[in-house]
């Protein structure tokens, strides 16, 4: 049984389809990067996995660690492990980071009727900022992404990943919006907690440059187009599309999705396939 | 201890009541015949209905006033737990003051401070014992013929605080005083007035709470606040009547050159609540900020109109009025500034920002403005909005149940008042009290 398995997930939001029957499967102790264009589908797919309700789904199914994902509301998700680094966190006015970080650790360690206590939670909290030496404590004071930088928002985001612990955690476009010395640093926050989860926690990086993962090594990397799917291999794949590009894909995948049109069934054009169920 | 209702029967709004109140506190002529005066005015004039102007958001068609017993005894033994609960929580003070029903019954003050010539009393006490000082102040910044529940108000009022702080005094802790209603069926008409001398500083918080009862009862307070030169005042009011308290009052403060306050008006309980809350700026360089935090749920009815009035130039006046309203609660808020002619190189601002939580719940913003100068600044804003629920999605995708999520984007909504207000235990309590909202 796979830790989390996506399976021929169709998902629209209002009347358009984003994602037209994706299929992963990810385990804790491994790292996968989902790379792919611009509006390929790649932060529905962290959306749904989370269960954002502005997306519904309309065919298949996420199971994680044997469980219906989709049954259950985003907080039970989070309270069974799961995490997503958003790409675009909202600002909450008037909670502070460190009032915010408290309840969700409470949540997240199973506390019902009481927070856990001040002290345990200030010792925790001193130990994650001391490994994540990019983060600016400062920032717990702050409400919560309120007027911070493009760089701060994902640096918080990292910061509340290494309170969670969790061991399903998704990046949707962490890289995004910061500079390449940032992208540096917090690949390696990312990559410390990782290791030091020891095998306990699984990664998809979803990423539209292969910058991040020079840090981040990812053991399997998939490439999204269209709404699914259509390349899965190893790190080498991640090279490829650094040095050409989604065009030498693209092609590919223009060619057999004019097959596909034709004729139906499985195909598959060079990397490309498409099952088409 | 005499019975509730001994000295005046049930529904007795008449002078032979108001005679019986008067002689009950021994008072002197002049305000026996004040309150007679008031009597005839509120006689004289009509109910307030919807088709008024100012009660047009506000239906009073079910308080039965005239069933409510206009003066009560306060009840014999201990303070109720939760009155006790409320002094405890706000810790440390330099006087306290207590009222049960239309009674004073518990009243002390520093030693050092009195020794400063700083008087805390309740209304009747005081007027005994600062006769002049009294009549100075008494229903001169709000006057009865102002309405039907002011005339109302000065014909049976009983009970209510007097401070006075001299000049150049400074009153380190907070002065407190509770107000608590024990009985259904009563009325209460309580009056304060809070004397701050030139260059005095002080801060009183002001509560007003009752048991739950099963039968309606009344409140119609009036607190004068009269602020002289260069005086600091930090005045929180913070109402958590029980559900089937009616509320009609004024807050009205006269703040002369250079004097700062900065108020707090904090709406929790009640069934029916309408205040005004009116600062007149009579001098320049005054300044009064005006803070408001109000949480409807079940179906509370919260009516506050405010008045920013600039008589003076140079002075400045801040609003900020945060309504929250859940369940099928109604918030109405009403702002006006009104500044002067010669009120020059005012700055006026206000804010009204409201959160409605549940579908059937209601917020209405007016905000209004009367200017007749030309140079000043003046700005005001209204918003309301829904839950967001891109907000709470961000939250409970961090383990929050929704419920958890929504308390903290209310407390969030909430914060920039508890801010504003360095007042420890008062922005504690304000938690609780939210928190409490939220789970009802």
């Amino acid at each position: 049984m796979a830790d989390l398995e996506i399976k021929d997930l169709t998902v629209q939001v209002e009347d358009k389809v984003i994602l037209k029957g994706a299929n992963l499967t990810l385990n804790k102790g491994e790292i996968h990067a989902l790379m792919g264009p611009n509006g390929s589908g790649k932060s529905t797919l962290a959306n749904v996995l989370m269960g954002n309700p502005f997306y519904q789904v309309v065919k298949g199914g996420i199971l994680y660690k044997g469980e219906d994902l989709l049954a259950m509301a985003p907080d039970a998700r989070a309270r069974k492990g799961l995490f997503i680094a958003f790409q675009y966190p909202v600002s909450i006015p008037g909670v502070t980071m460190s009032s915010f970080l408290r309840t969700a650790v409470s949540a997240r360690r199973g506390y019902e009727k009481e927070l856990i206590p001040v002290g345990e939670f200030q010792k925790l909290l001193k130990q994650k900022l001391a490994e994540l030496p990019i983060i600016e404590p400062t920032i717990v004071g702050r409400y919560v992404n309120e007027g911070f930088s493009g760089g701060e928002k994902k640096r918080a985001e990292i910061l509340q990943m290494a309170m969670l612990e969790p061991e399903i955690a998704i990046m949707d476009e962490t890289d995004s919006g910061l500079d390449i010395d940032s992208v540096k640093i917090v690949a390696e926050g990312i990559t410390r907690m990782y290791e030091r989860a020891n095998g306990n926690m699984g990664i998809l990086v979803i990423t539209h440059y292969s910058r991040i993962l020079h840090y981040i090594k990812p053991s399997n990397v998939h490439v999204m187009f269209d709404g699914r799917i259509v390349v899965s291999g190893g790190p080498e794949l991640a090279e490829e599309l650094e040095a050409a590009g989604y065009e030498g894909i693209r092609s590919q995948f223009e060619v057999i999705a004019a097959e596909v049109q034709h004729e139906g069934a499985v195909k598959r054009a060079g990397k490309v396939f498409w099952v088409e169920h | 201890m005499a019975e509730t209702g001994q000295i005046v029967e049930a529904g007795q709004l008449t002078r032979r009541a108001v005679e019986a109140i008067s002689e009950r506190h021994g008072e002197p002529r002049w305000m026996r015949e004040f309150r007679l005066d008031a009597f005839e005015a509120f006689e004289r004039l009509p109910w307030p209905t919807t088709r008024d102007e100012k009660w047009r958001r506000t239906d009073l068609s079910g308080l039965k006033v005239d069933e409510l017993t206009p003066f009560a005894e306060a009840p014999a033994g201990p303070l109720p737990a939760g009155l006790r609960m409320t002094v405890d929580a706000f810790g440390a003070h330099s006087g306290l003051l207590v009222q049960r029903n239309s009674v004073a019954v518990h009243a002390d003050l520093d030693g050092q401070v009195r020794e400063r010539g700083v008087v805390l009393a309740d209304m009747h006490q005081a007027l005994r014992e600062q006769p002049d000082l009294v009549r100075e102040h008494f229903m001169r910044y709000v006057r009865p013929e102002k309405s039907k529940f002011s005339a109302l108000h000065a014909a049976f009022w009983t009970g209510g605080t007097f401070l006075y702080v001299p000049p150049h005094v400074e009153v380190a802790l907070p002065l407190q005083s509770y107000t608590w209603i024990d009985s259904e069926r009563v009325s209460i008409f309580p009056h304060t007035i809070i004397v701050a001398g030139e260059g005095s500083k002080v801060t009183v918080i002001d509560g007003f709470g009752s048991l739950t009862a099963e039968y309606q009862a009344f409140a119609d307070p009036i607190v004068e606040l009269a602020l002289h030169e260069g005086a600091q005042v930090r005045y929180v009011t913070m109402q958590d009547w029980g559900r089937n308290v009616w509320e009609v009052g004024i807050i009205r403060s006269a703040l002369a050159r250079d004097a700062t306050l900065n108020s707090l008006l904090v709406g929790l309980g009640g069934k029916l609540v309408k205040a005004d809350v009116e600062s007149v700026l009579q001098g320049p360089g005054a300044s009064s900020e005006m803070l408001g935090l109000v949480f409807g749920d079940g179906r509370q009815h919260y009516d506050i109109q405010t008045l920013q009035e600039h008589a003076a130039p140079h002075t400045t006046s801040d609003l900020l009025y945060k309504n929250a309203v859940k369940d099928r609660a109604t918030s109405v808020f009403i702002g006006m500034i009104r500044v002067h002619p010669g009120a020059q190189k005012t700055n006026a601002f206000q804010v009204n920002r409201n959160l409605i939580l549940s579908d059937g719940a209601k917020a209405i913003s007016d905000p209004k403005l009367e200017i007749m100068a030309n140079d000043l600044r003046c700005t005001h804003g209204s918003a309301t909005s829904r839950l967001n629920e891109e907000h709470l999605f961000y939250l409970m995708s961090r383990g929050l149940t929704r419920a958890e999520a929504v308390r903290m984007v209310v407390e969030g909504f909430f914060a920039e008042l508890f801010e504003r207000v360095p007042l420890e235990r008062v922005g504690a309590q304000l938690h609780v009290a939210v928190a409490a909202k939220m789970t009802e």
